[in-house]
């Protein structure tokens, strides 16, 4: 009886004692620096301020935050899309935040924690005549090449449209979102593809020019990339982030970009469907 | 008196503020050979280069064969040719050069035919008869497959005399044609431009061999300082000169 | 009688004494130094984050050949364009005529002045600034439908070409000797015929070693058609790495292929530089 009683009294103790907060590796703490980098192109993710020129953006914010509460600071450097995962690898950043989507075939030499929900979501020019997806069966459809929306593009068209004896999505590769939207007012294309994240923002940009049309049509998280090896870091990191969801700055973040809508209840791991 | 093939009237050009030729009048009559001589700078090139229209005058006339050259008179204005018309023109005249010139991408035979061929329209079989005929004439058949590459200057500056006579010109024109061969290449050349001249051919020569003048020329001119200062019989222009300068240029050089 | 010449005393006679060879310490030495040097690099590139079977399993993909091939015909294509516009303008550039002279100085200017992937981008965006292409009144196309990755990338590269084609046969064309256009108008040819028959053959004897050189470069230049989706070796690459991230590892499989090309084409740049030698190298007699 006594026993467990005193079993249950330190239960209880160390149930109520705070977690001792999972700590940051040594020679960062150290440091007193992250090392983060980004491909700055990707309003409202990380951008320039077109009147300003300062990088700024969702992931800027958050990244900010967690640095903030962990007490060191962030220096920022920018790449191209193709080199973040590289700058991962080659230990040149701590980690990636940085817009990029949860993917299986990047899950081989890394591991994400989920905290924002994306999806592929297609627009038109405002004077173009589609309303449903389906609309879109047969016409050219663009997008950048060097993300997973390709391949998205492709799976819907087969099981909207052909399945549906209709024929197929033409997909047109681009180069970056403002070359896709480039293609959008040429002509070239009928409709685009963009993250769900990043249309509040590029239609603001230019009111009444574009349209949405549909929900997004895939469903999938953009995730903090960590190597696999740097689980002490990726806990660190997780655990301030589920802090941030839980009292609320979170959501405010992600409002002031109006995003509220792709929050995540909470940090998920590896977490994206395919 | 027969027509002069070439009247020169009241020549003049400049280059810049250095006057080349100064009113110079000058006549050549058909199958006579005339031999211009002077110092360097003396105008006797750019003369003869104002002959195929190479260089353009400035003022004055050249007639060719009874024709203006360069300039068509029309109600008492002088308007100038197209260069197609000034090039038409040329073909009355052929130059030999004192660097050959030749073409060094076509054998010795090419460089005699491209003009009959390319410019005249003529056959290429019965052009490339008379262009053997032609080195035959001045010696060279054996090289009719030879680059100029492989020629001396001697055989080189033959091949261009045949070149300039397969255009069949009224008149042929030297600027200085020894001048730029090794001594014992200079014969070879002049017995061409010998034989040359026993066939008839109207030659004006520029040279500083005054030993063929004495043999072949019917007249001599010499200039200096862009204007005639004596021309006359050979004998007399080299045997006894009646200038005071011409006497001067003639003891220095011999 | 003259007596013979006597050479003086003290310089003896070296003619059957045989000079000892060079042993050359130092170049033994600084080619060791370079092959360590090598080595050391091949064991860095064998032993670092490369995974050389993705290089090896993309090698010879049906993407990564039809990549190569593309950016073979573009280069022919566009570096043919680029000789026939060269030629052109470097003889309007010698023309006695102001207008044709200055058009081809305003030409050679714009076109080496700007940046080639600038001059991509513009074509192929050209819808931009003219929606449609065409006779008003008689025929119009829309500039999307004409401007295709494949023309954009054709006029982008050719017309640049040219602009540097121009400068290298002009130069060509100036090294030949000014006797020679005498003569061809002494035997009466026009400005064109003498270009054409006379000086522009002697030319090219100069024009093609940097002519080669600018085919090589172009050959690599076709690389930046790749941002206006011309399905060139590098933009086939990217895709399969935007894929799979194995970003080094496509790199590795283009740059090699690039290089593979430049290879064969050097040897036959020395083959095309022979035969327009012709009348030269036989030696005078």
């Amino acid at each position: 009886m006594m026993r467990l009683s005193i079993f249950a009294g330190i239960s209880a103790l160390i149930a109520l004692a705070p977690v001792n907060a999972a700590e940051l590796p040594e020679p960062i703490r150290q440091a007193g620096v992250l090392r983060l980098t980004v491909n700055s192109t990707y309003a409202p993710m990380e951008y320039r301020d077109p009147a300003t020129n300062e990088l700024v953006g969702l992931d800027i914010d958050l990244a900010g935050e967690i640095a903030k509460r962990l007490g060191v600071k962030i220096t920022w450097s920018e790449t191209p899309f193709a080199e973040l995962i590289p700058s991962l690898q080659t230990r040149r950043a701590d980690f990636i935040i940085s817009g990029i989507s949860d993917r299986s075939s990047r899950r081989e030499t890394a591991d994400f924690v989920d905290y924002l929900t994306t999806g592929p979501q297609f627009f038109v020019l405002a004077e173009n005549a589609a309303r449903a997806t389906t609309d879109l069966c047969g016409k050219k459809v663009g997008t950048t090449r060097s993300t997973s929306f390709p391949i998205d593009i492709e799976k819907w068209s087969k099981q909207n449209c052909e399945a549906a004896g209709l024929a197929a999505v033409q997909y047109v590769p681009g180069e970056n979102s403002i070359d896709v939207r480039n293609q959008l007012k040429q002509g070239r294309i009928d409709a685009a593809v963009q993250g769900s994240e990043t249309l509040p923002y590029a239609l603001a940009q230019e009111t009444g020019k574009y349209r949405i049309v549909g929900e997004p049509f895939a469903k999938g998280y953009q995730g903090i990339m960590f190597r696999k090896d740097d689980a002490a870091l990726r806990e660190a990191i997780t655990e301030q982030l589920a802090a941030m969801i839980a009292d609320g700055s979170y959501k405010a973040i992600l409002d002031k970009y109006g995003l509220g809508g792709n929050a995540v209840a909470r940090p998920v791991m590896n977490a994206a469907p395919q | 008196m027969t027509q002069p093939l070439v009247a020169i009237r009241s020549v003049s050009k400049n280059f810049g503020e250095f006057q080349a030729l100064k009113q110079v009048s000058l006549d050549v009559y058909p199958g006579e050979v005339l031999c211009l001589i002077g110092a360097s700078g003396s105008g006797k090139t750019t003369l003869l280069r104002c002959i195929n229209q190479l260089i353009s005058i400035d003022s004055g006339g050249i007639w060719v064969d009874g024709e203006l050259l360069g300039l068509r008179e029309r109600d008492g204005r002088l308007h100038r040719l197209t260069s197609r018309e000034i090039a038409r023109q040329r073909l009355k005249t052929g130059m030999v050069f004192q660097r050959f010139n030749l073409f060094p991408h076509k054998t010795a035979l090419e460089n005699i035919t491209e003009g009959p061929v390319q410019v005249q329209g003529r056959n290429g079989n019965e052009a490339r008869a008379e262009a053997m005929e032609l080195l035959r004439r001045v010696g060279l058949e054996a090289k009719a497959d030879a680059y100029p590459s492989q020629l001396s200057g001697g055989q080189q500056q033959r091949v261009a005399i045949a070149r300039a006579l397969a255009m069949k010109p009224m008149l042929m024109l030297f600027d200085e044609p020894t001048s730029a061969l090794d001594p014992e290449l200079v014969g070879e050349v002049l017995s061409v431009m010998k034989g040359l001249a026993r066939s008839g051919m109207t030659m004006l020569v520029v040279t500083h061999e005054l030993g063929f003048a004495r043999e072949v020329a019917d007249r001599v001119v010499y200039m200096d300082h862009g204007a005639i200062v004596e021309s006359g019989r050979t004998a007399d222009v080299l045997g006894a000169p009646r200038e005071a300068r011409t006497q001067a240029f003639l003891s220095a050089v011999i | 009688m003259r007596m013979a010449e006597t050479l003086a005393e003290g310089f003896p006679d070296l003619s059957q004494m045989t000079v000892a060879r060079q042993p050359h310490w130092r170049r033994w030495l600084a080619a060791a130094g370079i092959l360590v040097i090598l080595a050391a690099v091949g064991r860095a590139f064998a032993g670092g984050q490369i995974e050389w079977s993705y290089v090896g399993r993309f090698l010879t993909a049906k993407v990564i050949l039809e990549g190569i091939i593309n950016t073979m015909v573009m280069a022919v294509l566009a570096m043919a364009f680029g000789i026939a516009l060269g030629v052109a303008v470097a003889i309007m550039r010698l023309s006695p005529n102001p207008v044709l002279k200055s058009v081809a100085a305003g030409y050679t200017w714009l076109f080496r002045g700007t940046p080639l992937i600038l001059q991509l981008l513009l074509w192929f965006n050209l819808a931009l600034v003219f929606p449609t292409i065409g006779i008003p009144g008689l025929w119009s196309l829309r500039a999307v439908d004409v401007m295709t990755p494949f023309l954009s990338a054709l006029l982008g590269l050719g017309i640049n070409q040219g602009a540097y084609t121009s400068e290298v046969i002009r130069a060509g064309m100036l090294s030949v000797d000014a006797g020679q256009y005498e003569a061809a108008q002494a035997i009466g040819m026009g400005r064109l015929r003498a270009l054409r028959r006379i000086i522009l053959p002697q030319a090219m004897r100069v024009v093609i070693p940097p002519l080669g050189n600018e085919f090589i470069g172009l050959v690599k230049a076709t690389s930046l058609a790749s941002v206006i989706q011309y399905p060139e070796v590098l933009h086939n690459a990217e895709n399969i790495y935007y894929a799979n991230s194995r970003v080094i590892e496509l790199l590795i499989v283009a740059g090699l292929w690039y290089l593979l090309v430049v290879s064969i084409l050097t040897p036959l740049q020395m083959l095309l530089e022979r035969r327009f030698a012709r009348g030269y190298l036989q030696a005078a007699r």
